[in-house]
């Protein structure tokens, strides 16, 4: 038996067919005996998913899955609740297994918000007691007082995701699966996902998070995995995974992007004091060189991202450019980052008015900064925005 | 805080070379534990209360008759049958009005009607919570037998009615009832859980279903009695069919004062029995790709 709160997946496999249809036709069966009776070889019609997935999580323990889009994370996550099976291998829990997901779903319109819970508090597992015994933390999460005896098909969209998270929210599993919620609701609802997660983690509970929003991810979870195209490229400390997975994912960018545009930064330079490595709150100069084809007055914008389309900061700058290759320089006396790798990005427009867009926003290079490391509050869920700010602790008497 | 200890079978695999192919001795088998399967079915027996709670309220909302609807199916039939039906054939009903003969038939029919049409799609038309939920999967087929039950529960108050109006009563030997109906249970749920696991491989079913179902109603002895079928041919007839064994039975024990026919009745119960074992067994084994697949 595993202690509570324990999960083993044990060299899991998993494939589906590939073809897109998932009904078998007639035609198909006969097309199959007909490969049969003239010998030839059909490709095979499995793609593998997953592919020899194995780790543990530790009771208690708040893991972090990433990866881009079609990499396996949701398979993985059907399998430890239960809905899915595996192909090979086999998954082990100690414990309740609870998701924490939107049941939109599977809500039933013709039935009243009060109804509803019921029936989708007791298929998400709470008893009809926790039911009642809740009901009223329940309503009030997902702010329907006044609309709890309505028909759900009278509810607003945002009344219905709300009544869906709020019962999936009040589960007390001994391991909580949690894919992509941070995409629920607007900002404050948000929030208060945030709260009822951090409550039950206090508790205990071990949480497998997936999410895109990596900082949401490296704020909540301890340990990082890193699915990359159904196996398991990384497993460590959040950071160490989120940095290679940043790094992967931003090296595709880099692939990705031709540099476009009547204004083409090239040569970059990023270098911290005396040659180093960029260094937190430490000099760091970015050098590049500009090249237009006729002399222009531009704004040039570059920004910092970190695995992620909105950037840490941008900066301007408005010159004026001569026909041919300028040399820029950009210092900056205290640079704000934590360690950790960046992405540096870049854009100019015509002018001071901004409205003819010369080079539109777009990716320039990455730099990988050393020096202290982000803080954060231990088992707490908050979202972090990686920066360093200069600070003092004194003690009176 | 220990580290999970993992049995050497499932560690013995060479870390060096990225496999391709799992090896097949970590092949997934689903390894059915009857009574770890009931035990869990047990424990969310709830789930089933609430999901039939939900199809009943849902199916009767905004509408005006509400659960005279469950009724009103077997009596416009049986008024079909009367009416029609007597015309051109002769039923020997040994002096029970055919109303009520052929009331006795409908019951169970409507009963197991009901329950395979919607019980047989319920896994398909809830693939959103299947691909979301864990549950055992039974409970959705469950609930709509237990939903059917209720309907049946309804229905039957028409049948008083009809004792009422040809001012006749129920035999003494209506207890027989009891066992019957539990036959009927068995055989209806058998059915049942096949259909909607093997419904979600083959969608054909869906469109299949009610007229197999149609054909059910003439190949069943409901608008005559199980004398009219070749005696010879009977006994099979009855274990290929354990409806018409049941709704004869019914009639032997409600209408007549008789005891059920004890060999139709055990070749029912015993083909029920077992239908509903290979049933559940099969559904068992069809679970395990409903996610894959729905």
């Amino acid at each position: 038996m595993l202690p509570s709160g324990a999960v083993a997946v044990e060299h899991v496999w998993k494939r589906f067919r590939s073809d897109r249809r998932k009904q078998r036709r007639a035609k198909d069966l006969f097309e199959r005996l007909g490969q049969r009776a003239s010998g030839a070889a059909k490709a095979s019609p499995w793609r593998w998913v997953l592919k020899d997935i194995d780790f543990t999580a530790e009771p208690g323990e708040s893991i972090g899955l990433v990866g881009v889009n079609g990499s396996g994370k949701s398979t993985l996550l059907k399998i430890i609740s239960g809905v899915m099976f595996p192909h090979s291998g086999r998954v082990r829990t100690g414990g309740r297994v609870g998701a924490l997901i939107e049941v939109v779903s599977g809500i039933h319109p013709d039935l009243s918000g009060r109804e509803n819970i019921a029936v989708y508090g007791s298929l998400l597992g709470l008893s009809r007691r926790d039911i009642t015994r809740r009901f009223d933390e329940i309503v009030a999460f997902a702010e329907l007082e006044d609309a709890i005896d309505r028909k759900v098909k009278f509810y607003s969209s945002g009344m219905r995701m709300r009544i869906g998270f709020a019962i999936a929210a009040f589960l007390e599993p001994e391991v909580l699966i949690v894919d992509e919620v941070l995409a629920v609701g607007d900002a404050s609802f948000q929030q208060k996902c945030l709260e009822r997660m951090r409550e039950v983690l206090q508790s205990g509970t071990t949480l497998i998070l997936v999410s895109h929003d990596l900082a949401a991810v490296g704020a909540i979870a301890t340990r990082g995995l890193w699915l990359n195209d159904g196996r398991l490229a990384a497993d460590g400390t959040i950071d160490e995974v989120l940095g290679e997975y940043r790094q992967e994912i931003e090296k595709h960018a880099e692939e990705r992007a031709h540099v476009r545009g009547e204004v083409l930064l090239t040569d970059l330079h990023v270098e911290g004091p005396d040659g180093a490595l960029p260094t937190t709150n430490e000099l760091c100069t970015i050098s590049c060189t500009a090249h237009v084809a006729e002399e222009r007055t531009v704004s040039l914008f570059i920004g910092v991202s970190q695995g992620a389309a909105t950037p840490i900061f941008v900066l301007r700058h408005d010159t004026r450019l001569e026909a041919g290759a300028t040399n820029l320089r950009l210092e900056m006396p205290h640079l704000p980052l934590p360690a950790g790798g960046y992405f540096l990005w870049f854009a100019a427009y015509l002018g001071s008015s901004w409205k003819h867009e010369l080079s539109p926003w777009q990716p320039l290079g990455s730099m990988q900064v050393v020096g202290s490391h982000i803080e954060r509050v231990p088992r707490a869920i908050v979202r972090l925005s990686p920066m360093f700010v200069e600070a003092r602790w004194s003690h009176d008497g | 805080m220990g580290k999970v200890d993992t049995a050497s079978r499932w560690g013995n695999v060479n870390d060096e070379a990225a496999l391709e192919e799992p090896p097949e001795h970590l092949r997934y088998r689903r390894a059915l534990h009857f009574r770890a399967a009931m035990r869990e079915l047990w424990a969310d027996r709830v789930v089933v209360l609430s999901l039939t709670e939900r199809e009943l309220k849902a199916r009767y909302s905004q509408t005006v008759l509400g659960f005279a609807w469950a009724l009103l199916a077997p009596v416009t039939l049986m008024i079909v049958f009367s009416v029609f039906l007597r015309r051109v054939t002769s039923i020997d009903t040994e002096g029970v009005a055919y109303p009520i003969f052929s009331y006795v038939g409908l019951l169970p029919w409507t009963f197991f009607q009901g329950a395979v049409s919607t019980g047989g799609t319920s896994l398909i038309s809830n693939t959103a919570l299947l691909n979301k939920v864990y549950a055992p999967r039974e409970v959705f087929p469950l609930a709509s037998i237990a939903t059917r039950l209720v309907d049946s529960a309804c229905a039957t108050l028409a049948l008083f009615a009809l004792f009422a109006i040809y001012t006749q009563a129920p035999a003494a030997t209506s207890y027989w009832a009891i066992p019957l109906l539990l036959i009927l249970l068995a055989f209806t749920t058998a059915v049942t859980l096949f259909v909607s696991a093997a419904t979600v491989y083959l969608r054909d079913l869906r469109h299949a279903l009610p007229l197999i179902l149609q054909l059910g109603l003439f190949v069943s002895p409901i608008a005559y009695g199980v004398e009219n079928v070749a005696a010879r041919w009977r006994t099979l007839y009855v274990g290929l069919n354990p409806i018409a064994a049941v709704i004869d039975g019914l009639r032997r024990s409600v209408l007549y004062g008789d005891a059920p026919n004890a060999l139709y009745t055990s070749i029912a119960a015993g083909s029920s029995a077992v239908l509903l074992v290979g049933a559940y067994v099969a559904f068992k084994q069809m679970e395990t790709g409903f996610a894959d697949v729905a």
